[in-house]
């Protein structure tokens, strides 16, 4: 795979009087932009076609650092907002930039039910574990133990797992990787922009200075390190049993089927609505 | 084009199925909602026509998805409407605040029904003034219409549409649990009769570069809709005009937020709709909207006939609100009476803006009856 | 102005009497609103329908002193006969209710049986009596009013109910 130089995507689909952006250093929700770009410019997708929406947290933000159409909206709403784009105007191309609060806390309702529709949108999500925005609470995706300002003492709730959600509600695609991971997180996001229905790609994402700090990972690299040690291939997970996998996050491809999509199915319906009526044979 | 429903005849149907009808003439063509008493039947008339005329009905999980459904739909370029009642349309606040920020143009008509909480669904009432105009935080403006009658209700829905559009504002119909479901005749024009306003656009690239400033001086920016290459970018956060976070400037928040609220403040006079009944040598005014003001119509006949020099100012907006008209009011009569169900709310305008000009009595009426006519009446006659 | 209230139990069609009713007003262009009220339960509860027609404005919202009550159900008589005016007209269906004042009617769920096969006519005889003996709206736009609101395939036996109850009125 040939990559292009980062300036060069930077340069052709940022918004310059935008930058600099919001995000700490080490942060990586702008490797996961870079990926979501990268896949945009490969596939040779106008971004006149897509229009980005989000909720709201640090990743939120992007669509404000991208020249594209895009809604920055309520929290945790950013998919019920795009129901109306999407079905209003079918040729859009939706991406959904949402954090790990935003996505199964706030919006965990709306994302199970646009899942439920199979909404055509793309959804880019960041975990980090934590609300980094306003300042290192807990979040809902929290491994227990992990701490937060909001649990000081170590999180004593369990965690979702938004990707087994996801599979479980019915997405047509669903992947999991963490950033350090770029060349499946490119490839999986270009599989999802192609494809018509729900589709998610969540990375793990890290904040060094909301969450890593409070869980003696003051720098990215060791995050990146942690995820090493407490992510598993899916293919090897399968062989692993259940007691080992404690703790553990799975990464891969966990679903990718072709469902039609909210907006076809939509146009079906208007169709049989006519029929119904007379009004067409 | 061809209709789901008879045009160009009168039909005796309910405010809900007006309310449906005239949004569809009104060029609405995606509605997404929320089942609820007694604003249902708006929903399933909207479920029946919209696939028929080529639009979107959807039901949502929630009365916030459905705010935030329209949003998204009107981005894209539709009409687009939800229906609700009290206990819904508190949820929608959270995204009324968003279209009232990002200056979207939606319709949200609120089926009063006694509260709070689930109160009393299917019971009329109008508790949800306050909420309508002030329910969501921060400083704001929208506009609230109060229709009276079913064919209000249907004149009044395709006028919040022209209002929400050319104003590029969300607009609140309030109606009741009563005229929601009562029959009445209802003339439905024929659709090139009817006249529609669409929401003013870019001439150029240039002008979609400011989503959000004054650029043709009436304090309403062209709409940079979503998919024709304009790279709109929206967001609840404080933006200048070009739709730019600014969040600690305090220079461009009060002149975006001074501008959203006087686009509606100073166009007052476009907006602000009543009538008057036997007003202009009254003694005596009430001053009264939605269902009540037609007991209040009543009341007032029936107190001439009896030689009290009652008047009606009947309200079709309560917002924003003529403060000035009412303090006029207040200069050549001695009292004035405000008919409302609920324990006060219009009310609190009105002496506002009588400004102790004249005395303000509130006749206020909970649980689900309306006010009679005789109720007004005992009251006026027990202040002569 | 005329107050016209209906009053049954639920499944007798009662609304959709006093719907049907204020559609013929309305085509008429006389001005006309009705309301109802249901009882708890959807089948076996009182069912009232109110119609209000006018040729001037009408700004009540429900009958207050009704000019005409039409009986169709014990139940549905005792919960309103209160609102019927002494000098109104009250209308019976004569098998099912025994008022405690003057009235006229016939036994119109017997005739809906008799000339349709269904009960279920009850409703469009008793709305053809009240036509007869008020006058209120013409004949001809209580039929075009009937074929706008009843299920397509049961006009003609609704129609045919209406002129039963319509003919007997005329007695």
């Amino acid at each position: 795979m040939h990559l292009k130089s980062a300036y060069e995507i930077r340069e052709k689909y940022l918004r310059k009087d935008m930058l600099p952006t919001i995000f700490c250093p080490g942060c990586g929700i702008g490797s996961a932009l870079q990926y979501t770009l990268r896949a945009i410019d490969d596939l040779g997708i106008s971004p006149d076609e897509i229009v980005w929406v989000s909720g709201i947290g640090c990743s939120s933000r992007v669509p404000g650092f991208v020249n594209f159409d895009g809604l920055h909206t309520t929290h945790g709403r950013a998919l019920a907002f795009a129901t109306g784009i999407k079905l209003v105007n079918p040729d859009l191309k939706i991406i959904a930039f949402m954090g790990d609060g935003d996505t199964a806390a706030i919006g965990g309702n709306h994302f199970l039910h646009a899942i439920r529709r199979n909404l055509d949108v793309t959804v880019i999500l960041i975990n980090n574990f934590t609300y980094g925005m306003t300042g290192g609470q807990v979040a809902p995706t929290a491994l227990k133990g992990l701490k937060g300002t909001t649990a000081p003492y170590g999180q004593f709730e369990n965690p979702f797992d938004i990707a087994e959600l996801a599979v479980a509600a019915g997405a047509n695609y669903v992947a999991r990787w963490s950033v350090f991971n770029y060349l499946q997180g490119i490839n999986s996001i270009k599989k999802a922009l192609q494809k018509e229905g729900f589709t998610l790609v969540e990375f793990l994402s890290p904040c060094p200075i909301s969450f890593g700090r409070r869980n003696r990972m003051k720098t990215a690299p060791e995050l990146l390190r942690w995820y090493q040690k407490i992510t598993v291939p899916l293919a090897k997970a399968k062989k692993m049993p259940p007691e080992e996998l404690e703790g553990k996050i799975v990464i891969g491809e966990f679903a990718d089927r072709n469902r039609p999509g909210l907006a076809r199915e939509y146009e079906e319906y208007k169709k049989r609505a006519k029929k119904m009526m007379g009004w067409e044979e | 084009m061809k209709y789901p429903f008879p045009v160009g005849r009168s039909d005796f149907i309910q405010g809900d199925e007006a309310i449906a009808r005239a949004a569809i003439l009104a060029g609405c063509r995606f509605y997404a909602g929320y089942p609820i008493t007694p604003a249902s039947e708006i929903f399933e008339a909207m479920a029946l026509y919209m696939p028929l005329v080529d639009g979107v009905s959807i039901q949502m999980e929630d009365e916030l998805a459905s705010m935030a459904a329209i949003i998204g739909a009107s981005w894209a370029g539709a009409k687009a409407m939800t229906a609700t009642s009290g206990p819904g349309f508190s949820l929608m606040q959270e995204n009324l605040g968003y279209a009232i920020m990002t200056e979207t143009p939606v319709v949200v008509v609120d089926v009063q029904r006694g509260g709070p909480s689930t109160g009393q669904p299917t019971l009329g009432a109008q508790g949800d003034v306050m909420q309508s105009i002030w329910g969501t935080h921060g400083d704001h403006s929208l506009i609230v219409l109060t229709p009276a009658t079913v064919q209000e209700a249907f004149d009044m829905t395709i006028r919040a549409f022209n209002l929400a559009e050319k104003y590029r504002t969300p607009v609140a119909l309030l109606t009741d649990a009563e005229i929601a479901h009562m029959r009445e005749r209802v003339y439905t024009p024929n659709p090139e009769d009817i006249e529609l306003v669409y929401r003013k656009l870019p001439a150029n690239k240039e002008e979609a570069q400011y989503p959000f400033g004054d650029i043709h001086g009436d304090m309403i920016p062209p709409m940079p809709i979503f998919g024709k290459g304009y790279r709109t970018y929206v967001t609840g956060l404080t933006h200048d005009e070009k739709g730019r976070p600014k969040t600690v400037d305090a220079e461009v928040h009060e002149r975006l937020i001074r501008r959203i609220i006087n686009k509606l403040e100073k166009n007052k006079e476009d907006i602000i709709a009543y009538e008057t009944f036997d007003l202009d040598d009254a003694e005596i005014a009430i001053i009264s909207y939605g269902t009540v003001a037609r007991s209040a119509i009543r009341a007032v006949k029936l107190l001439r006939e009896e030689g009290i020099k009652a008047g009606l100012l009947k309200l079709n907006t309560i917002w924003p609100f003529d403060f000035e008209m009412i303090e006029g009011i207040a200069e050549h009569v001695s009292k004035i009476y405000v008919p409302e169900m609920n324990l006060g709310q219009v009310y609190h305008l009105v002496k506002e803006g009588a400004n102790g000009k004249a005395e303000v009595e509130l006749i206020p009426k909970i649980g689900g009856e309306i006010h009679t006519p005789t109720d007004i009446i005992e009251r006026v006659k027990r202040g002569v | 102005m005329m107050q016209i209230r209906l009053a049954g139990i639920g499944g007798q069609g009662v609304i959709l009497a006093g719907v049907i009713l204020g559609e013929a007003a309305a085509i008429e262009g006389l001005n006309v609103l009705q309301t109802q009220d249901y009882g708890s339960a959807s089948r076996g509860g009182h069912s009232i329908a109110d119609v209000i027609i006018s040729k001037e404005p009408i700004y009540e919202l429900m009958v207050t002193k009704a000019d005409v009550l039409v009986a169709l159900a014990q139940l549905g008589y005792d919960s309103t006969k209160e609102e019927l005016k002494r000098d109104g007209i009250l209308i019976v269906d004569t098998d099912l209710v025994k008022p405690d004042r003057d009235y006229i009617g016939a036994p119109f769920t017997h005739l809906a049986e008799e000339n349709t096969g269904l009960a279920l006519t009850v409703n469009m005889v008793a709305l053809g009596y009240l036509v007869a003996k008020t006058g209120i709206v013409k004949k001809e736009s209580v039929e075009e009013a009937i074929k706008r609101r009843v299920p397509k395939g049961t006009e003609d036996i609704n129609v045919k109910a209406f002129r039963v109850g319509y003919e007997e009125g005329l007695k």
